[in-house]
Order: C-alpha cells, then sequence, then structure tokens
C-alpha cells in the first residue's frame, strides 16, 4: 500500500512538474502582424519618386509581394493582409483591362479582406460586381445597402478570421460620401449608411461570435477615422485609406490604433501587435516607422510570379495601345488662341455624354495635334494625359460670361474650347468688355438664365485662373473624360469636326 | 449632389467641390503649387505633419500644408 501510494506521489509530482513546465514554456502574449496596403489606384509598376529617392524607383508590386513574403515568414500563423480599398482605376495598365492585373496580383498573394472604396464605382456597378466575382478574397462592406435594405451581392458586412487561436474580426467601412463624389448612375439604388450609426450593433455581434480583436477596415480618410474612433467605441484597430496619408508613426485615438499606408503602391504598412493571450488586450504595437518603402530598383527582391503578371499586361497594353479606335477625315488640331476642330470634337462629345447646354474644356489640356487617318488608342492617351473627369454644374449667363472674359485676358492664350454655345470676343476692347457676343444655340446668352454646363474638373478646380467655374451649383460628376471620348469617336468615326465659327476674335 | 466646401493651404481658405482631392485645391489656391507638387520640388502634408498624395481625398476644413522637397 506504501508503495502504491509513493508511485502515486511520483506520479502526481511529474503530472504537475511537466504541466507547469508546459504553462510556462508558453508564452503569456500572442504576436499578430497586420500588412496593409490601400489607394494602390492601379499602380503595380515601378515608378520614380524624387521625395523617397532619385535613382532608385518604387512601388512595384513585385517587390511588395517579395516584402510580403517576407514578412510572413516571420510570422507564417500570425500574419494578415489587408487592402483598405480604392485597387484599380488610376493607371493604363489597369484601367484598360478593368483591374484585372491587381485582381490577380491579389489573389496570388492571397489577400486576408479588401474593403470598397469609392472608386470602385469609377468603371460602374456590373465592372465592379464581374472584380468581385473574380476576387479570391473577401471583399467587405458594411454600409452599403441596395434599395431593399440588403449587402450589395457577393459583398460581406465582415469577416472574422483566425490566428493563433485568437479570433480577429474585419468590418468593412465605405466613404458616405461616395453617393455624391461619383456619378450617379454608378451608384443607382445605392445608399451608404453613417458607419457610427450601424458600427455599434456590428461590433456586438462580432464580439458575440467570439471575436477577441476587433480591426475596421475603412476606406474613409484619416479625420473620419479619428472622429469614428472617438464616437465608436471597441474597435482595436483601424486601417484605413482614402486620403492618401502616409500615417508614418500609427495614430492613437482613445484604445483605438489608427493606421493608413499612403498610396500608390509606395508603402507596406507593416503593424505588429502584441495581444495579451488571457485578457486578449493589445498590449504593444508598433509606435513608429510602421511603414516599409516598396523600393523597386534592380537589388531589391522580386516576386517572380507578381512579375510575370505584370509583363503579361504590360505586353498587352501594347496591343492595346495600337488599337484603332476611330478614323478621322481631317487634322485633329489643338489652337490655345481661338477655335479648334480638336476641341470642337472633344465638347461635343463632353456635351453628349451628360445633356448639359454647353461644353467647356481648357485648351491647354490638348496636348497633341492627331494626323488625319486611324486614331489609336495611344493617341488617345498622348492627346489627354491626365485622368481627369466630366463635371456638369449650373452657371448663370451672367458667371459664364465672366468665364469668357477672363479667357480673353490669358496672355498665353488658353480661350476655352465650347460646344454649344458661340461667342465672339473684340480683343481691341478693354479687359472686361471683349466678349461682344454670345449664343448658346440659336439664342443670345442671357445672364439671369440658368445654364447645365459640363467641363473636367481641372477647370471646376478653378483652373487657369477661371475660379467662376468653383460657383457651380447642382455639382454631378461623371465619367473619365478619355473614356468618354474614346466611346465618341467609336460611335461617329469617321469623324471630320470644322472651325465653325463657335469662336470668333476680332483683333 | 456634391457641394461647395472649404479647405485651407498653408492657411489660406480655398473652395473646392466635395470629393475634390489635394490636387484641386492647391488648383484652386494656385496653379504654381500644382504645378510644383506635379514636378515634386514641394511635399504636401496633413496638420499632423503626415504626407499627403495628389489625389487624396479632402474633408471640409482640412488643413494642408507644403513644404519645399529638398531631395528634389
Ligand atoms: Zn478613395
Amino acid at each position: 500500500m506504501k508503495r502504491i501510494l509513493h508511485i502515486f506521489t511520483v506520479a502526481l509530482l511529474f503530472f504537475v512538474l511537466s504541466t507547469s513546465c508546459a504553462f510556462s514554456t508558453e508564452p503569456s502574449t500572442i504576436g499578430i502582424t497586420i500588412l496593409h496596403i490601400n489607394d494602390t489606384h492601379g499602380h503595380i509598376l515601378q515608378y520614380l519618386k524624387k521625395s523617397i529617392s532619385s535613382e532608385i524607383p518604387v512601388g512595384g508590386a513585385a517587390q511588395l509581394a517579395a516584402m510580403i513574403h517576407d514578412e510572413r515568414i516571420r510570422n507564417p500563423h500570425g500574419t494578415l493582409l489587408l487592402s483598405g480599398g480604392d485597387m484599380f482605376q488610376g493607371t493604363p495598365i489597369s484601367n484598360i483591362f478593368r483591374g484585372k492585373p491587381v485582381i490577380e496580383i491579389m489573389n496570388y498573394l492571397t489577400f486576408d479582406a479588401m474593403v470598397i472604396g469609392n472608386h470602385e464605382f469609377d468603371w460602374k456597378q456590373d465592372a465592379l460586381m464581374t472584380m468581385i466575382r473574380s476576387a479570391d478574397f473577401p471583399v467587405l462592406s458594411a454600409n452599403i445597402m441596395d434599395t431593399k435594405g440588403h449587402y450589395i451581392p457577393a459583398v460581406q458586412p465582415y469577416i472574422i478570421l483566425e490566428r493563433k487561436g485568437l479570433k480577429i474580426a474585419i468590418i468593412g467601412i465605405t466613404t458616405v460620401e461616395t453617393v455624391t463624389t461619383t456619378k450617379p448612375d454608378n451608384v443607382t439604388g445605392l445608399t451608404f449608411l453613417d458607419p457610427e450609426k450601424i458600427l455599434p450593433p456590428l461590433l456586438q455581434d462580432v464580439r458575440n461570435r467570439g471575436a477577441d480583436v476587433v480591426i475596421v477596415l475603412s476606406h474613409s480618410g484619416l479625420d473620419a477615422d479619428r472622429k469614428l474612433a472617438k464616437n465608436v467605441d471597441g474597435i482595436d484597430v483601424i486601417v484605413g485609406g482614402h486620403t492618401h496619408t502616409a500615417v508614418t508613426d500609427p495614430v492613437v485615438v482613445d484604445t483605438t490604433i489608427i493606421v493608413q499606408a499612403g498610396c500608390f503602391g509606395l508603402y507596406l504598412g507593416v503593424l505588429e501587435l502584441t495581444i495579451h493571450r488571457e485578457t486578449k488586450r493589445i498590449v504593444h504595437w508598433t509606435r513608429a516607422r510602421e511603414l516599409k518603402t516598396v523600393f523597386s530598383g534592380p537589388d531589391n527582391p522580386a516576386d517572380i510570379h507578381v512579375a510575370g503578371i505584370i509583363n503579361k499586361y504590360n505586353n498587352r497594353i501594347k496591343d492595346v495601345f495600337t488599337r484603332v479606335v476611330g478614323e478621322t477625315t481631317v487634322d485633329l488640331v489643338q489652337n490655345r488662341r481661338g477655335e479648334s476642330n480638336e476641341g470642337n470634337l472633344l465638347c461635343d462629345a463632353m456635351r453628349q455624354e451628360t445633356g448639359a447646354s454647353i461644353a467647356f474644356f481648357n485648351s491647354g489640356g490638348l496636348k497633341i495635334t492627331i494626323p488625319r487617318g486611324k486614331i489609336t488608342m495611344e493617341a488617345i492617351y498622348e492627346l489627354l494625359p491626365y485622368d481627369n473627369v466630366l463635371m456638369t454644374m449650373d452657371l448663370t449667363g451672367r458667371q459664364i460670361r465672366e468665364l469668357m472674359e477672363h479667357g480673353a485676358t490669358l496672355p498665353h492664350g488658353g480661350i476655352l474650347q465650347t460646344s454649344g454655345i458661340s461667342v465672339t470676343y473684340d480683343f481691341k476692347k478693354p479687359v472686361g468688355e471683349r466678349v461682344v457676343n454670345v449664343d448658346v444655340g440659336n439664342n443670345p446668352l442671357n445672364p439671369m438664365n440658368v445654364y447645365t454646363v459640363t467641363t473636367n474638373d481641372f477647370l471646376a478646380a478653378g483652373g487657369d485662373g477661371y475660379t467662376t467655374f468653383k460657383e457651380g451649383e447642382n455639382i454631378r460628376y461623371g465619367d473619365s473624360l478619355r473614356d468618354v471620348f474614346v466611346e465618341y469617336i467609336k460611335k461617329l468615326s469617321p469623324v471630320g469636326p470644322k472651325i465653325e465659327g463657335r469662336i470668333v476674335i476680332r483683333r | 449632389m456634391a457641394r461647395q466646401i472649404f479647405v485651407y493651404v498653408n492657411d489660406e481658405p480655398v473652395t473646392v467641390y466635395e470629393g475634390m482631392h489635394v490636387k484641386h485645391a492647391l488648383i484652386s489656391c494656385d496653379i504654381s503649387l500644382y504645378e510644383a507638387a506635379k514636378n515634386e520640388e514641394i511635399i504636401i502634408e496633413d496638420k499632423n505633419g503626415f504626407e499627403i498624395g495628389l489625389d487624396g481625398a479632402l474633408n471640409e476644413g482640412e488643413r494642408i500644408y507644403t513644404r519645399p522637397n529638398i531631395l528634389a
């Protein structure tokens, strides 16, 4: 009996020692790494950024991929890869293929989630649906609803992932301004709800489902994220986007950590969290230098597969650029000091797209003459190199006259190209009296009447000193100017715009 | 429909339309600032000193600042 008791005592002691040993080797904290990018806007090709380096390019997706692999190796079971939205629109290689190269890269890199950004609506809802369906990763937004109050198809409000035994909820939020800052047709039937109203019940929901850590993946901008952190309890981390802010050192509001990784693939955000195993509280986090620059020179490691995706589309883009979009029977010529047939054609395209009474375009925005014959996509990109969008507004006749008077003062030209309106300038007259006749259609411009005017975002911001454009009412955003022009030429080809007396100048 | 909002460039108030970007605030304030920013001669920062991109979104009342790019 004594011997049995002795064996039992030894066994018990062994058990206690071995289990306590096991407990003592288990760390009291868990390391989680959140990798994040946002607002890539199709930038997968490397480029030079002089504020970083005048020699080593940055922003290549192949180098970004290599950095992501390295970070994952450092924390193989505890890493998340997130996108803060606005991933696709913004470069020829992505625009022409409607975001496909970016999606392919994101699929290969096995992103854990992406939130929908406002620019995800730039190519209409059908194109967005195609992109979402081709994504192998969850696309999130908890505050976009359709007319029936449902989340939009294939989009989830949140997901809950598990890393190292921790449950991590990721909730998507899209900027509520999307509804006013996107072409209305592209967001028809959608409502963008106030995040501060929808988040508290969702936070409760994910906590009820066992979430230990809550991340809000927010395409709302840094100031909006600060406000959210202040007004909504229970968010551990906000991974942001939209304002293209390089938040080098994470911002902390109350107990919420906010990060954002600039834009255009320039940075990989690496937020390391140390979480207490018992309390699930974040006890340490990266407090400084959270953004790693994506250097993309020859000495920087690159992922071969991603480089292959980029090469594939880069080669295809050469084919697309040589593609003929239409034909012109005359040379399309720009003219900064008077009417140009190229300006007439572009302004007609703008006016037809929006149905406005008048279209104006800045002469300096037309960059090349397109010779008679076939018009290639490359020529369109050379003619209109900037990513301008159409903007339509209401202006009075008095304001329209003011705009044209301003055009008559510009010393190096820069007169407004027009559609729907014809104007006679007398340059011998004093400044402010040089517009001597204006007709809209067949009627004289009435200073008291309100006219619908389409222009581009450069002029709408008061570009070239046309500040009266900043006084418009009922502002509507439209499509990409380049896309509108391409579609117009395709439809009407062959085109043969003439000088037809829209702008008459007496000198 | 987008409304007019006020933002501040180097503490000078300018108007832009909601949905416009940092570059539009520079255009609205002084086109030479926009040209300098495009040529990377200046860097744009928010009120906390974080660099912001020319295509970054603007909020009502936002304050942005320009500083010379010493590397350019
Ligand atoms: Zn955005």
